[in-house]
């Protein structure tokens, strides 16, 4: 059976590295996933991801447990993010293709799903991934933490250090504004 | 004006179970709630599919190995393959020129002949070598070793010497018995001296040629000592870059397996 984050954080720090890099293979791709929507750049994500496992094991007998060890690593990695934005001074660039290649599309076809639906559904991600680099930073956060990362109103709040009120209204704005673009742009399914 | 927050909550499915059925009320009589709620649905799945690149990661903490001091560096460290054939070529020109170094000694117990590494205590220019080897009766006499090309004239030289002296030897033999004189009467002794030094120069080169093999064995061994050694470090490379390769393929094997279960799952 599987350990847990805390009995793994727990050796850890006792110096104990296999059990660290077990965290580091549980927890590298959410963390680069969301690096990676945040500042919309591959290589640099990348480097955030390495980044944030290097600080959290050299402050990890700082570390007490008051938050989930995921919540913490969301933490350092924003962090991570944000400095990075300030540095380039610029918005998050989405690098979404401008056509879209069939013999790529096709490797990720699944048996179910036609060429068709896979290309509409390769044009509705290069269009959110567009929209959601052009939204302000909080509502950008706050949106990729609740709808990819699973994270509840409460623990969004504790890591943005705000109100959760003020989580909600950012969710609702920032999809509101989704919604506008993508159907200016003429993408997606659903809106009305 | 419509409780945002609560439509958003309702959209996660984050409202107790009072607060949702107040909320399902409110939204069946609420046409803008009703399509506002509509449209952030669709929003919602439009976003699922805006999926991140999956990278190779590979990315793990390791311990950082101890800097521990070099000592310092012995000629073994330095010793290569090559620099081993290139000291056993010099270590067995060195034999040889050590092994052509004769020492012939005459005393009152005899004439010997030593070669090694003794150095020379004297020597003779070439032109005389003749004259020196015939001065044995007299004296010490050391053979000059200045240099391997040299040496081997010497020997020549001296071997070319003693025929003549063998032969004047014998002719002088002739003519004291058909004269039957007593004058001649130290020839006979001058001839063994001559057969005595004959055998002792073969001894010599017998000694020579044993001690020349012992040398070309000893270089040898060395010489086998420093390629098994190379041999094991190479083969500890090869170990390293086996493992590093393991590890790669691991990697890709990974990677692949999450890419099909990711294709799977969708």
């Amino acid at each position: 059976m599987a350990s847990t984050d805390e009995e793994l954080v727990a050796r850890s720090q006792g110096g104990d590295l296999d059990s660290f890099n077990q965290l580091v293979v549980r927890w590298e791709r959410p963390i680069y996933a969301l690096a990676y929507r945040t500042i919309g750049r591959e290589e640099d994500a990348r480097d955030v991801c390495q980044e944030t496992f290097l600080r959290a094991f050299r402050a990890l007998k700082g570390f007490k447990g008051q938050a989930k060890f995921s919540s913490w690593l969301y933490r350092i990695t924003l962090n991570l993010c944000r400095d990075w934005i300030r540095r380039e001074r610029r918005q998050p660039i989405a690098q979404a293709p401008e056509g879209v290649d069939l013999i790529d599309l096709a490797s990720e076809q699944s048996p179910s799903e036609s060429i068709e639906d896979l290309v509409a559904r390769k044009e509705i991600s290069q269009a959110v991934a567009r929209v959601m680099a052009g939204l302000p930073e909080d509502q950008r956060t706050a949106i990729i933490l609740k709808e990819y990362h699973g994270l509840t109103f409460q623990e969004i709040a504790d890591m943005l250090d705000c109100p959760l009120s003020t989580v909600k209204t950012r969710l609702y704005q920032g999809l509101s504004v989704l919604r506008r673009q993508l159907d200016r742009e003429g993408v997606g399914r659903h809106h009305v | 004006m419509c409780d945002k927050d609560r439509l958003v909550s309702y959209l996660y499915d984050d409202l107790a179970d009072g607060e949702r059925a107040t909320f399902e009320r409110h939204v069946r009589e609420c046409d803008d709630c009703r399509r506002e709620l509509s449209a952030l649905r669709g929003v919602r799945a439009d976003l699922v599919s805006w999926s991140p690149p999956q990278p190779d990661f590979g990315f793990r903490v390791v311990r950082e190995p101890k800097v521990v001091p070099m000592p310092p560096r012995s000629w073994r460290a330095w010793w290569t393959p090559a620099a081993g054939l290139a000291a056993a070529a010099v270590l067995v020109l060195a034999a040889a020129s050590a092994v052509a170094r004769v020492e012939v000694h005459s005393g009152p117990d005899g004439v010997t002949v030593r070669t090694g590494w003794a150095p020379a205590s004297a020597t003779v220019p070439d032109g005389r070598v003749g004259e020196a080897a015939s001065q044995t009766a007299r004296g010490d006499v050391i053979l000059p070793a200045s240099s391997d090309g040299m040496d081997r004239s010497i020997i020549e030289t001296l071997d070319r010497r003693l025929r003549a002296l063998e032969a004047a030897s014998r002719e002088a033999g002739s003519v004291r018995n058909a004269s039957l004189t007593g004058a001649g009467s130290a020839r006979p002794a001058d001839a063994d001296i001559i057969r005595r030094m004959r055998e002792l120069l073969a001894q010599s080169e017998t000694k020579q040629q044993g001690e020349l093999a012992l040398r070309i064995a000893q270089v040898i061994r060395d010489v086998d000592a420093q390629r098994l050694e190379d041999l094991k470090r190479i083969q500890q490379g090869l170990r390293g870059v086996e493992a590093s390769v393991n590890a790669e393929a691991a990697g890709h094997r990974e990677l692949t397996n999450y890419i099909l279960t990711s294709a799977r799952q969708k």
